[in-house]
């Protein structure tokens, strides 16, 4: 029975790839289409006016005047907040990275005694709301006369990523055939060589993949920037923006020109960083 | 695997150790040790045991808190998790044109929270909102229910909002470990005539076992500790309140350090703006918090 459906299914793939094709791209653009047309709403509600955007919510601009951006830049102070937050993601996901590779590849590849309690915290990391320990958090590090400083949001952020870093990573490797490993040793390569020459490269789709979120959480990050940062100048964009929502409240379409502002670039950002997970196992193991 | 010396993995798990014990593990200890306390976040400590759990566990909405938070795990699995494998699925099925899609499916991910809330409450608004103008206009009026301010509806209706989010989310998971097939795998089967369909549920779900499981827990985990899009919704004024309050996270109130920060959060919190009720609440931080 089961041949025989298989049969069908090849006279069928053979028959008619095209019009499977376009059954195929057809489902996909509809199903992309449902999420992200709000992006498109947002872009196109920063062209229109207040009452545009509550009586036809869904129409299209009647204008593409580009001055609104331009003034919620600058109304917004948002170069500071943009500097800010780069600064601050960059050195932070540069720590996840590094240090969650490091980790994953020592609990993923080797055995050794305390590996299991060094991992546990790591899931606790995953368990426990940032909420729940945030008051001692923050006196902890005023104890260190870190707040106010960006070290307040990098080493917290740090710390919160490498949960999830750390635990996709060795996902990610304990995928990747034992078989590679083991060629590499009888080749002579020692563990830091490994780490180089074999387990870099075949990441590169898992960190390019942690590195998307973590770029994501730490730009977005709210409740540390607003609780730990109190000096305008050491401000990054989520706060900034609340600034904004607070003087701008009903000014929509200046508050979707801000949002759009500083949602762009994140998709930017996604589309470069996309092309890195492309990279599959076959290309990898080559070198 | 042994190492080939015997301090290596400890000397290369030591940097994400330490770093996160000093950021993480500290505080979360020092915090357990508040919860035995009576304490305001200025006043002299006194300990009072297990009062403050004894009051907790009393009070009966944070009871409903708990309870609706496993239902809204329950549906997150599905909407999120289960969405997200099929959607990386139909992403890997043919080839390589699907750039596309991988960034589509990825963008709500990337959204301010702010712009989800308002685009949701124009979807989900009783009177102007979409689906209820569809249900009306296809002559269902009595089936148009107040989507946010019914208690049977609410907590679905958040639930399909953070299944929109998140399933982009866990789709680049996937997809990422679907990548890591090796290919030949994938041809031999073909050859042997296996369908997509058996491709994919006999040969990819299974070799990425590790990476459902961590999805799985990553779903479970970001719903527990989950501020974001149940807090803007739940609190709009039509909203019921206490019988979807179920966002533990959400609960207690922070001694924060700084007076003036709390005297804005408040502020923050009373005013009520135009509709449709448009808040910056508090991330839930990087997730893992790491979620965005």
């Amino acid at each position: 029975m089961s041949t025989e459906r298989t049969r069908t299914e090849r006279t069928r793939r053979r028959l008619a790839p095209r019009t499977a094709a376009v059954i195929y791209h057809v489902v996909m653009v509809t199903a992309s289409l449902f999420f992200v047309v709000p992006l498109i709403w947002m872009v196109a509600s920063s062209f229109k006016t207040k009452r545009e955007i509550f009586e036809s919510p869904f129409a299209p601009p009647t204008s593409l005047d580009l001055t609104v951006w331009t003034s919620a830049w600058e109304r917004g102070d948002l170069g500071v907040y943009a500097l800010n937050s780069v600064l601050t993601t960059v050195v932070s996901v540069a720590g996840i990275l590094v240090f969650g590779l490091l980790a994953a590849y020592a609990f993923s590849r080797f055995r050794f005694r305390l590996s299991r309690w060094l991992l546990l915290p790591f899931v606790l990391g995953l368990l426990l709301p940032v909420q729940s320990y945030i008051t001692a958090q923050s006196r902890w590090l005023d104890a260190f006369y870190l707040l106010d400083t960006r070290w307040a949001l990098i080493l917290p952020y740090i710390g919160l990523g490498l949960s999830l870093a750390v635990f996709l990573l060795k996902g990610y490797l304990d995928t990747l055939p034992r078989e590679l490993f083991e060629a590499a040793r009888i080749d002579g390569a020692g563990d830091f060589r490994m780490l180089v020459q074999l387990v870099l490269p075949l990441m590169r789709p898992g960190l390019a993949t942690v590195a998307t979120f973590s770029i994501l959480s730490c730009w977005n990050e709210f409740l540390l920037a607003m609780l730990y940062i109190q000096d305008e100048d050491l401000r990054t964009i989520p706060i900034g923006l609340l600034a904004f929502t607070g003087k701008y409240s009903t000014d929509y379409p200046t508050l979707f020109a801000a949002l759009s502002i500083i949602t762009i670039p994140m998709i930017g950002i996604y589309v470069i960083f996309h092309r890195q997970v492309i990279s599959g196992i076959t290309e990898g193991s080559v070198h | 695997m042994k190492a080939d010396r015997r301090w290596t993995p400890y000397l290369l798990v030591a940097p994400a150790f330490l770093l996160f014990a000093f950021v993480v593990l500290i505080p979360a200890v020092l915090n357990t040790a508040l919860s035995v306390m009576d304490w305001s976040g200025t006043n002299q400590m006194t300990f009072v045991g297990l009062d403050n759990f004894f009051r907790a566990f009393r009070d009966d909405i944070y009871l409903m808190a708990y309870r609706n938070t496993f239902v809204y795990i329950g549906l997150t699995l599905i909407l999120e998790v289960l969405a997200g494998l099929i959607l990386a699925g139909l992403v890997t099925m043919r080839g390589r044109r699907t750039a596309f899609y991988r960034i589509a499916f990825f963008v709500p991910v990337m959204l301010p929270m702010v712009v989800i809330a308002v685009l949701w409450a124009f979807v989900y608004s009783d009177d102007i909102g979409l689906i209820n103008s569809g249900l009306r206009a296809i002559g269902l009026d009595e089936w148009a229910p107040v989507w946010l301010g019914d208690p049977s509806t609410a907590l679905i209706a958040v639930s399909v909002v953070s299944g929109w989010i998140y399933a982009g989310f866990y789709m680049a998971i996937f997809y990422a470990a679907l990548q890591r097939i090796p290919t030949h795998i994938v041809e031999a089967a073909t050859l042997d005539g296996a369908s997509q369909w058996r491709i994919f549920f006999s040969i990819r779900v299974p070799m990425i076992r590790p990476i459902i499981e961590i999805a799985v827990l990553l779903c479970v985990t970001g719903a527990f500790q989950r501020l974001r899009p149940v807090l803007r919704h739940d609190q709009r004024r039509s909203g019921p309140r206490d019988r979807d309050h179920h966002d533990l996270s959400g609960r207690g109130r922070l001694p924060l350090p700084q007076p003036g920060l709390r005297r804005r959060a408040r502020n923050h919190h009373d005013r009520r703006g135009a509709r449709p009720r448009l808040r910056l609440h508090p991330d839930p931080g990087p997730r893992g918090g790491s979620r965005p």
